[in-house]
């Protein structure tokens, strides 16, 4: 019954909107409202089935948009449609219960009193049968409580299993819900991740920067010093300390290389911006950068976006003899966009080797797209989407 | 010799303090920040400064733009910078002034005692000093510019002058006599446009053409 009462609140929750937005405000709750209402009928079926349910989430977002988000979704469609559900079908199982209960209590108290009843009109048990005397009082009295007792015996349970079948059925979402759902739970989680593995990449950095590396050169200082302070460098001493020193330095070169595919340093230290320009400094072609404005962007991006244009720029030095290229970063909305044209002689072949692979790679990763349009004669244009929610 | 230290790495700056002694430079003072490097070199007037790239607070490239502040400030003082990386972008912003005395070097060639030791009073001197890293980042590419006009020859003779090489040094290394040298710095003078007067100068000048000579 309460239920009944659901619907025209919503709609009142919208329609005061027109009052300076208030709506806007008053409704997510009120579709959480209607969620943590529909979630009580549904533990309480749940338990009459006795069945054991994961809890729905009934806490509110933060924010206004998150609200609006929450509420928009189609769990908030499966709690509208239950609503009706749950009128259309509550309400007649109601009125049997309520029939059976009402009647039992009508008999027991009626039949007793029949003699109270005017000649005329007298009081009639099992639909019309006018009682008269007392032993048709009992008799009749005994019988309709029977029978009702009877029904409600056989059919209550039955519709308010029904009931509940119902409205788990309602609120339960569908293969293509519980999918779609899944998605979106996965691509957020993902997310979450890849930004998570950027910053914790970043972390690394920045330990093996004043840690191994730090002690590395450390070591190699002090090696250096002991050499100079040897007088005879022909002896095993000169040769340990020799091999020992172009040791440390190979472990420092091959240190820093593994640092720079891993995460390069330039990013942590000038932002993406900065490292763009640096990996235009250095390429081997003519190169052109235009950044719009970027926005915070997540760890994991600016490292893809990074090595994507230092592939890209690589390619055009190498395979593609171009003399120009140009590097455009733009950023819509989610998506930030890394664009590499070259006026190389075009023609990339992907399947030899030629860093596409490992461009495509890296915005497969992120779930991003990657356009690579490249004719014979050229120009070569590699255009990657990289999704940025953050 | 005097020089101030900014490393907020204790075990670097105590290695650069030790590995200077050896070679009878006195290290007037170690800072671990910007601000401070520009006290100490108010301070102490040293001969030249050494700084890590990375220093307090933020640890990203306060130490380029401390040395360049300090070098603003105090007239091109020499300022050779250490780092577990090099970039050229870097380089080119050190050399920007065009004033030399300026080395960028990666922290590894530092247990190299006595390359570091003869880098360090080249920049002192007013001598460009770049790290060899630098200059194969330049070589890998191949623009299409004034650096493209020099022979093979001539482009390994531009790279040892931007590591900082003098003219002997450099004849010992690529094994030709003082007089091809002088031949061949004389024609990569001419084929960058550079003055014929203006010695210790233009090489500064060469050694920032051929870091400009891809953008």
């Amino acid at each position: 019954m309460a239920t009944m009462v659901v619907l025209p609140l919503l709609a009142i929750g919208v329609l005061t909107t027109a009052f300076g937005g208030l709506g806007l405000v008053v409704f997510p709750p009120m579709m959480m409202g209607l969620r943590r209402w529909a979630e009580w009928h549904r533990r309480r079926a749940a338990a009459l089935l006795g069945v054991s349910l994961p809890p729905r989430r009934t806490s509110l977002a933060k924010g206004i948009r998150a609200r609006w988000k929450q509420v928009l979704d189609r769990e908030s469609r499966r709690d509208l449609l239950w609503a009706l559900q749950h009128v259309a079908i509550g309400l007649p199982a109601g009125l049997l219960a309520l029939f059976c209960v009402g009647t039992t209590v009508a008999t027991l108290v009626g039949a007793p009193l029949w003699w109270l009843f005017p000649e005329g009109d007298p009081l009639r048990l099992l639909l019309s049968m006018p009682v008269r005397s007392w032993e048709s009082a009992f008799a009749m009295g005994g019988a309709q409580i029977a029978l009702t007792g009877a029904l409600a015996w056989w059919a209550l349970p039955r519709v308010s299993r029904f009931h509940a079948r119902h409205c788990m059925t309602a609120l339960e979402p569908s293969v293509e819900d519980q999918l779609t759902e899944r998605v979106d739970e996965l691509t957020e989680s993902r997310a979450g991740v890849l930004d998570a593995h950027g910053a914790e990449l970043r972390r690394i950095e920045r330990d093996l920067h004043d840690g191994t590396q730090a002690r590395l050169v450390s070591i190699a200082m002090r090696l250096g010093v002991a050499r100079e302070a040897l007088d005879d460098d022909t002896g095993t001493v000169a040769a340990l300390l020799k091999e020992a020193h172009e040791g440390t330095e190979e472990a420092m070169t091959e240190l820093r290389d593994v640092i720079r595919t891993m995460y390069p340093p330039i990013l942590a230290d000038r932002g993406l911006e900065g490292a763009i320009a640096a990996v235009a400094a250095r390429a081997g072609v003519t190169t052109e950068v235009e950044l719009g404005p970027l926005g915070r962007l997540p760890a994991a991006v600016e490292a893809a976006a990074y090595f994507i244009v230092a592939e890209s720029l690589t390619n055009a030095a190498k395979h593609s003899g171009a003399t120009r290229a140009l590097v455009r970063l733009s950023r819509h909305d989610d998506r930030l966009l890394v664009e590499v044209t070259d006026d190389g002689i075009g023609g990339v072949d992907e399947s030899r080797g030629t860093g596409i692979v490992g461009i495509r790679r890296r915005a497969a990763a992120l779930d991003g797209t990657v356009l690579v349009q490249s004719p014979a004669g050229g120009p070569t244009a590699i255009t990657v989407e990289l999704p940025c929610a953050s | 010799m005097r020089v101030v230290i900014a490393e907020d790495n204790v075990l670097l700056s105590a290695g650069l303090e030790l590995l200077l002694g050896t070679k009878g430079i006195e290290v007037a003072a170690v800072v671990t920040d910007g601000p401070g490097l520009m006290e100490a070199v108010e301070r102490h007037e040293p001969d030249a400064v050494i700084a890590d790239v990375r220093l307090p607070p933020s640890f990203r490239d306060e130490g380029i733009r401390a040395a360049l502040e300090v070098r603003q400030a105090n007239s091109g003082m020499p300022v050779l910078v250490l780092s577990q990386y090099v970039e050229k972008v870097y380089a080119r912003e050190l050399l920007s002034d065009g004033k030399g005395g300026v080395g960028y070097l990666l922290k590894d060639r530092v247990s190299r005692v006595g390359e570091f030791v003869d880098g360090l009073r080249r920049v002192a001197e007013g001598g460009t000093v770049m790290d060899p890293e630098v200059i194969a980042q330049l070589m890998a590419g191949t623009g299409k510019n004034a650096i493209d006009a020099l022979t093979n020859r001539e482009r390994e003779v531009l790279a040892l002058m931007a590591e900082g090489l003098g003219n002997t040094e450099l004849g010992k290394r690529l094994f030709i006599t003082d007089n091809a040298v002088h031949k061949h710095i004389g024609n990569i003078f001419a084929k960058l446009g550079l003055p014929v007067a203006d010695g210790g100068h233009r090489r500064v000048l060469a050694v920032l053409a051929f870091l400009n000579s891809q953008p």
